[in-house]
């Protein structure tokens, strides 16, 4: 039986190493993914996204709180416009995110205390640009309400504490839990592009499979496994596996050791987590060949598994806000459980029994390809491939 | 007799064309992989989409609280945290430790923490804390958490703030501007429910017409390749020779599918479950004609560099993230750094998806969207050259071949 095994690990190398595709899929793309995201991501937080000004009053008081704004890191005035009409043109080309519109009056409004109003507008369509935007000008507003109120009390005698504890009696002491700089390449690369890992796993377990059968060589594939189906899939799993956990590993060591994205977890959920990763979506995909034994069908059904399991997994938008019936598909794709490990025992660092029921999840897809492997069989040896 | 030629002649180029148009056609009913993602994935995955985004915001994020000061001040904070609509609060817990247990359990995804002092020392006239804590591993609870005690911390910072002013001010007015010497409106101006799925969607769906072009096209020149005998792309038929032809009949072929198809993502779909659309038919079309030539362009030009008609989907699939996040929708533009916007400019998707938000959830005009309008255009010359000159290398490969052929 090892004798077996060893052939078909030995067959497939040389197939694999044949196809280029192989190495595109395995090792490149995902290599680029990897880089991909880590680099568009790597200011962490946007950084000078371009707003408007709208300032009918322009006098040094305005033009001083429009400095302030300015030197603010997320934010970066790049055009004053004459009027909201025109900001709001240049919002709709996606010129700018924001803008602070400041009528005429404000200053002389301010010296005689009847309390004029400014407005600041924001484009919530591209969300994270419209919050951090909202954020900045948020705070310059406050800002410029205070230093006018600051000024008042001075002026009445009192000290610096008595203003401070005048202006905010209440302050809100934000902890942000494990990414304190709100960093969203810790964020985003470390759930979206373990979904894409994933899906090249998924995809490529189907390919070479059906491509047993699409080139004519699956009688060839059984026999030198005597026809026993789970020698053969073992066998030609087993080389992949390696690569895939390569990549995997090579993936978690990049971002974790060399990056240093937080996780406080530490090294055994992290190899642990990798190695199901790649055992799970290995087996979903030899599950999905074995239920629909045509090349096609399968990596159809795969990638849009694959592709769905990315909003499913529920780090952009959580789980628990979609509808009930989704909250419950949501158990079939690994990459959810793969994301309820991950933020629980490696982000957050609680102990492996905290996440459980998702560590068992992910074990049971690992049982998937049971079930199937007499159809894979019957498939291998009786099907013809129709293109 | 020199007109009767010409006119002769086009009938016939007319002719071809649109015989090479039906044949592709048929390719895309008979063949059920074609099938599958010219039709059924454009129909059935903004469904499921749009599904997934309904709720749009996440309401009611559960908190513990632990409350260590047991005072009037520090349960009115409670209670106005508990009645805002993003937040509840799900347990109290006696310390921290209680509070991070459940945290792992991911039963809340914050906590407050109320300091013993917290009464005392805004009764004593000194500024006091309340720590938040929230679990970062999803950045919108973490958002409605932080928001939320920020809006009530100021709520009711005001009502202190008036009471202390009562010393120095002389009317209420007098109270009011001293608390607020300059009043603010904030105003959300577009996607003013602050959606996820009114932001995220309509992304979304102009990637899924690209990528379903993108494979059915694909899978379509594989399985003519395969079953061509000479392994080639186009076969050398005597209605098959002019390059224009034949790249011209596949393309109207897509078009007719997918004008169908954009009509149905872009109108009905947001109709269907509630996303903002404000745009104008004819915009659309002006923005979106150009999109589906420059997608389907690309799309046969990527369809030339397959080999196998299964390779389609593992180099295509994958790319649908990566594309979008390109467009600017998730990672705002100008952050982007400079060498992966120059990528973007490569693929229809980045343009297609800033025109239709601009069109589509801004309201904008067709005036507005003059840049990613050129630039579609533009791609779309490109690619068209692109592929003619991809399938006049096939042509005249196939016909060595065939001459090979015959002399073997």
């Amino acid at each position: 039986m090892f004798r077996k095994l060893i052939d078909i690990a030995g067959r497939e190398c040389r197939l694999m190493y044949r196809n280029t595709i192989y190495l595109f899929c395995m090792v490149l793309l995902p290599i680029f993914v990897v880089v991909f995201f880590t680099t568009l991501l790597s200011d962490g937080q946007p950084v000078n996204l371009p707003i408007g000004v709208v300032d009918l009053d322009n006098t040094t008081t305005t033009r001083s709180l429009l400095r302030n704004l300015d030197g603010f890191q997320s934010t970066q005035i790049t055009a004053h416009y004459t009027s909201v009409n025109e900001a709001r043109t240049a919002m709709q080309r996606g010129e700018i995110y924001a803008f602070l519109y400041i009528p005429k009056g404000t200053t002389q409004g301010l010296m005689s205390s009847t309390q004029p109003r400014v407005s600041f507008y924001y484009n919530d369509v591209v969300m994270l640009a419209g919050s951090t935007t909202m954020k900045d000008l948020k705070t310059i507003c406050t800002l410029g309400s205070a230093a006018v109120g600051k000024t008042k009390l001075e002026m009445l005698g009192k000290t610096e504490d008595e203003i401070m504890t005048f202006l905010q009696p209440i302050k809100v002491d934000l902890h942000m839990l494990n990414n304190p700089w709100a960093n969203y390449n810790v964020y985003l690369s470390a759930s979206i592009v373990p979904g894409i890992l994933m899906l090249f796993i998924f995809l490529i377990t189907p390919y070479s499979i059906g491509t047993e059968l699409k080139f004519g060589r699956s009688k060839e594939w059984m026999q030198i496994a005597g026809n026993n189906p789970f020698i053969a899939v073992l066998g030609k799993m087993l080389p992949q596996t390696l690569i895939h956990l390569l990549v995997f590993y090579g993936f978690e060591f990049y971002i974790y050791h060399i990056l240093q994205f937080p996780h406080p977890g530490g090294v055994l959920p992290i190899m642990l987590l990798g190695l199901l990763a790649v055992l799970s979506a290995q087996s979903f995909g030899v599950f999905c060949f074995g239920l629909l034994p045509s090349l096609r069908m399968s990596m159809s059904v795969c990638s849009l598994w694959a592709v769905l399991s990315i909003s499913l997994a529920g780090a952009t938008y959580p789980v628990f806000a979609m509808d009930s019936f989704i909250q419950g598909v949501a158990w079939l794709f690994p990459l959810r459980h793969y994301y309820q490990c991950y933020q629980v025992c490696i982000f957050n660092g609680f102990g492996l029994h905290y996440a459980w029921v998702h560590w068992v999840c992910l074990m049971c897809f690992m049982f998937l390809p049971f079930f199937v492997l007499r159809n894979i069989r019957r498939a291998m040896l009786e099907y013809e491939y129709m293109p | 007799m020199h007109l009767t030629k010409i006119w002769n002649r086009i009938k016939e180029a007319v002719r071809d064309l649109a015989y090479i148009w039906a044949e592709e056609m048929k390719m895309c009913i008979k063949d059920e992989g074609v099938l599958i993602f010219f039709i059924l994935v454009p129909l059935a995955y903004p469904l499921l989409y749009s599904w997934i985004y309904n709720n749009e915001v996440v309401r009611d994020v559960p908190v513990a609280v632990v409350d260590l000061s047991h005072s009037a001040e520090s349960r009115e904070y409670i209670r106005l945290f508990n009645a805002s609509a993003d937040t509840r609060v799900a347990y109290y817990c006696n310390n921290m430790a209680e509070a991070k247990d459940l945290m792992g359990r991911q039963k809340v995804n914050g906590v407050l923490h109320f300091p013993a002092d917290f009464a005392l020392k805004l009764n004593r006239g000194e500024q006091t804390s309340v720590g938040v804590y929230c679990d970062m591993s999803l950045m919108l609870t973490y958002k409605a958490i932080y928001m939320t005690s920020m809006n009530v911390a100021s709520a009711i910072n005001a009502g202190i703030q008036i009471e202390g002013s009562s010393i120095t001010a002389t009317t209420e007015r007098d109270e009011e501007v001293t608390t607020k010497p300059l009043d603010f409106e904030e105003v959300p101006i577009f996607n003013s429910t602050e959606g996820y799925g009114n932001s995220i969607l309509p992304g979304v769906l102009i990637i899924i017409i690209q990528q379903t072009l993108l494979l059915g096209i694909g899978l379509s020149a594989g399985t003519a390749r395969e079953k061509n005998r000479y392994k080639s792309l186009v076969s050398l038929r005597t209605h098959k020779n002019g390059l224009f032809r034949i790249v011209g009949g596949k393309a109207l072929c897509y078009l007719m599918v997918y004008s169908v198809m954009t009509a149905y993502l872009v109108l009905l779909v947001p109709k269907f479950f509630g996303f903002t659309t404000i745009a104008s038919g004819s915009d659309l079309i002006g923005l979106l004609f150009p999109f589906l030539l420059a997608c389907i362009f690309f799309g046969m030009f990527v369809s030339c560099l397959i080999r196998y008609r299964e390779n389609v989907m593992l180099i295509v699939v994958f790319t649908s993230v990566p594309f979008l996040f390109l467009t600017g929708i998730s990672w705002p533009v100008a952050s982007i750094p400079g060498f992966w916007q120059g990528v973007s400019w490569l693929f229809p998707s980045t343009f297609g998806v800033r025109g239709f938000l601009t069109l589509s959830s801004m309201g904008g005009v067709l005036a507005d969207v003059k840049v990613p309008y050129i630039a579609l255009w533009i791609q779309t010359a490109v690619y068209f050259l692109a592929t003619c000159i991809v399938y006049q290398v096939q042509i005249k490969r196939a016909a060595a071949d065939g001459e090979d052929g015959m002399a073997a």
